[in-house]
């Protein structure tokens, strides 16, 4: 039963992280323009976080060392303030989207405009850090934001042509209206979204927020290689569903309610509070994590107190680095900015961001220092190296395949 | 280099550390830079800086991924505190163990 429970911080990563704003927009959207032709990158997607997130549960497990502080300990203070800054604003911009989802899945059950939800659920997330134990939260928010499976019974439910999906994932190249670049664009997008980096911060931090030992690394394992690939499984079901309803007749996904139409063309009024619920869930999670990889971040560069383990007063800094942060959210989105493109802009942003993150956790995990004799084997260490390259080429193109499709237009 | 017979490297395993309270675990901040006794041969690490803080070699109780210390005589979370007393602690709740 201990177990069990445990593998709920895998399962809350996986839908709150895996499946947050970004990839709930992203995987529509894509699944609008290219329908299932982009599904290999959902899987490449998966793969990597896997690997690299399998690498920080097991440096953590063995060492207590989150992420954040690997970064300043094997790139230096100066390489490390890159990384920081670089994550730092991609995380806040996430979560600037994460909140803004959040309202906007509020306006869509109660018709109130986003804009009065969102400070109140800017508040609430404060409450539920200020307030509630990291275990509970985590379960919570896992368990209900499970009910995303619906978007997967939904598929069933349309009634798809199987036979023309599986023709969609197995050529996978832009077709119609569509260029190599603005396919280009969103692979890196999609990406992107599935490898974000508060993933590792978050899961990293949370290891320690949970005091995993040496014993726990099968509990860190199974977290990874079960939680993830669900969220994997999701995000190709939200992508299936806008293949089906919406490539057809050539609609493009630009609003949360198109995102969560196929579950409401398939179950009614029923499935739609269904779906709300779990984006509800899997936002508000994913709004939790976000800020709190926020105060990680900064905390675990400079050597503060931080975490939810300790009271508030505690670890002063890193709750007043939160603090900031979601005013700082709420005063972006009052300038009514659309979520739904910070989102998008979000996730290329994070791919960006991705090798300065992902580079340290590949050099420790191969550290008996750290690690002892659980370092990497030799096809972990290929098939990171590889990862590694995708990472970086990926970082590189994003801003120029910007600018050349105009975002994707 | 030298601590009780160990060879460091201090780039690599003293400098950007985290620095622990070894009696009570408590994170104090990193290892910003190291101060060597250049005439001892070879040279030995004389202290550790934090910030403006020195820290005696005397006060380090162990080093491993991380470096603990044992926190007399130093004052490493005077900005923290000072937080504490200014903001955090005029919220209610600061102080209560969460649920």
């Amino acid at each position: 039963m201990k177990k069990l429970l445990a593998v709920t911080l895998g399962i809350l990563t996986a839908i709150g992280g895996f499946v947050d704003i970004g990839d709930l927009v992203t995987n529509a959207l894509v699944g609008a323009r290219f329908g299932m032709r982009m599904a290999w990158v959902v899987v490449v997607g998966v793969i990597g976080i896997c690997l690299y997130a399998e690498m920080s549960g097991r440096v953590v497990a063995l060492s207590g060392r989150p992420v954040f502080d690997l970064i300043r300990e094997r790139l230096g203070r100066r390489t490390g303030l890159v990384t920081l800054v670089a994550s730092f604003l991609v995380t806040l911009l996430t979560l600037i989207a994460e909140i803004g989802g959040v309202a906007l899945a509020f306006e869509l059950a109660s018709g109130v405009n986003y804009l009065l939800w969102m400070p109140l659920v800017a508040l609430a997330v404060w409450l539920v850090i200020w307030r509630v134990k990291f275990s509970r939260l985590e379960q919570m928010f896992g368990l209900l934001g499970l009910l995303l499976i619906v978007f997967a019974v939904a598929l069933f439910k349309l009634g798809p042509d199987w036979g023309q999906l599986v023709h969609q994932v197995t050529n996978p190249h832009p077709v119609g209206p569509e260029s190599w670049a603005t396919y280009a664009y969103y692979a890196i997008a999609l990406f992107g979204a599935a490898m974000t980096p508060y993933e590792v911060f978050f899961f990293s931090s949370g290891g320690v927020e949970e005091k995993w030992s040496r014993r726990d690394l099968v509990t860190a394992r199974t977290n990874v290689f079960v939680g993830f690939p669900l969220g994997g499984l999701l995000s190709l079901a939200i992508a299936g569903c806008a293949a089906v309803l919406f490539l057809p007749a050539g609609i493009q996904v630009g609003t949360l309610g198109q995102v969560t139409l196929p579950v409401a063309v398939a179950f009614g009024k029923i499935g739609l509070a269904i779906v709300l619920i779990g984006v509800f869930a899997a936002t508000f999670g994913a709004a939790l994590e976000t800020v709190l990889s926020c105060g990680y971040t900064i905390a675990q560069y400079r050597g503060w107190q931080w975490g939810k383990f300790v009271r508030p007063r505690e670890a002063s800094r890193f709750h007043v680095i939160m603090i900031v942060c979601l005013a700082i959210a709420v005063l972006t989105l009052l300038t009514a900015v659309d979520p739904v493109k910070v989102t998008e802009y979000s996730v290329v942003f994070a791919a960006m961001a991705l090798p300065l993150t992902y580079l340290p956790i590949l050099i420790v995990a191969n550290d008996p220092d750290y690690v002892g004799r659980h370092t990497n084997g030799r096809v972990l260490n290929f098939f990171g190296l590889i990862y590694l390259g995708l990472l970086v080429v990926a970082s590189v193109a994003a801003i120029p395949l910007m600018i050349v499709t105009r975002a994707g237009q | 280099m030298t601590m009780s017979g160990r060879v460091l490297h201090a780039q690599l395993h003293l400098l950007d550390r985290q620095l622990i309270d070894q009696a009570d675990g408590r994170l104090l901040g990193k290892v910003d830079d190291v101060e060597l006794d250049l005439d001892r041969d070879p040279p030995v690490v004389s202290a550790l800086f934090s910030g403006r803080e020195r820290i005696p070699a005397e006060q380090i109780a162990e080093i491993d991924t991380a470096v603990k210390i044992v926190y007399q005589g130093l004052d490493l979370e005077h900005h923290d505190d000072w937080t504490e007393r200014n903001i955090i602690d005029k919220i209610p709740g600061a102080g209560d163990a969460t649920e």
